[in-house]
């Protein structure tokens, strides 16, 4: 892995968001995860409900 | 696992006393990072009683080889934890990875004086420092880490 690869990469890292991450302390940091990531769960719940609803429709069509 | 996954593991091997590190997705975040994660990686301490210690506080939760068939002849117990030195299990605390070692044969005694001690999921634990985070995830040198690595890297030169 060479420093070239990290520095490309660095160019699309939205610093904003470590800037105010990086004024937090690390248990508000991770209360903030927590919140953020019951966004995410959420989400991939609804996609799995929705990969669902859309296979039995698929199925009902092909019958 | 749910967003309580995290707190609910951190507690549970608190709670036990378990001698742990955390590293990975979850040590960054504590360090400031903004990606998501879905488990918890922890570097343990070997020693005999503390894997009495891993077992005691994660026992009751279900724990199974993560990916792994239904139906394997899978103990959670101390014989197992000293026959494999990592593992990757769900619970039904949530998923974490236990891990004895980390690449380059870095064990918890190697971590040690590269860890400090926070507040972080409600729990007080030993996290690995940014610095050394940056350096364990150089050495696994896996492609899929670029990005988690420059923001870690972008971390540091914020913090500096």
């Amino acid at each position: 892995m060479t420093p070239e690869i990290i520095k490309h990469y660095q160019k699309d890292i939205d610093k904003t968001l470590l800037i105010e991450n990086l004024k937090l302390t690390p248990q508000q940091r991770s209360e903030k995860f927590v919140k953020f990531m019951e966004l995410c769960f959420e989400l991939r719940s609804n996609a799995a409900a929705n990969r669902a609803a859309s296979r039995k429709v698929t199925a009902q069509n092909n019958q | 696992m749910n967003s309580a996954s995290f707190e609910n593991l951190l507690q549970a091997l608190s709670d036990a006393k378990v001698d742990f590190i955390l590293i990975g997705g979850v040590a960054a975040v504590a360090m400031g990072s903004a990606r998501a994660t879905f488990d918890v990686d922890v570097v343990h301490d070997q020693s005999p009683d503390n894997l009495a210690r891993i077992v005691t506080a994660l026992g009751s939760h279900a724990p199974y080889p993560r990916g792994a068939p239904t139906g394997l002849p899978f103990k959670f117990d101390l014989m197992t934890l000293q026959q494999a030195t990592n593992l990757t299990l769900t619970t039904n605390l949530g998923d974490i990875d236990l891990l004895g070692e980390v690449p380059g044969g870095v064990n918890y005694h190697d971590l040690l004086p590269d860890s400090v001690l926070i507040q972080v999921f409600g729990s007080e634990c030993r996290c690995v420092t940014l610095d050394k985070l940056i350096h364990l995830k150089r050495s696994a040198g896996r492609p899929r880490d670029f990005e988690a690595l420059s923001e870690l890297e972008s971390l540091r030169d914020l913090n500096e």
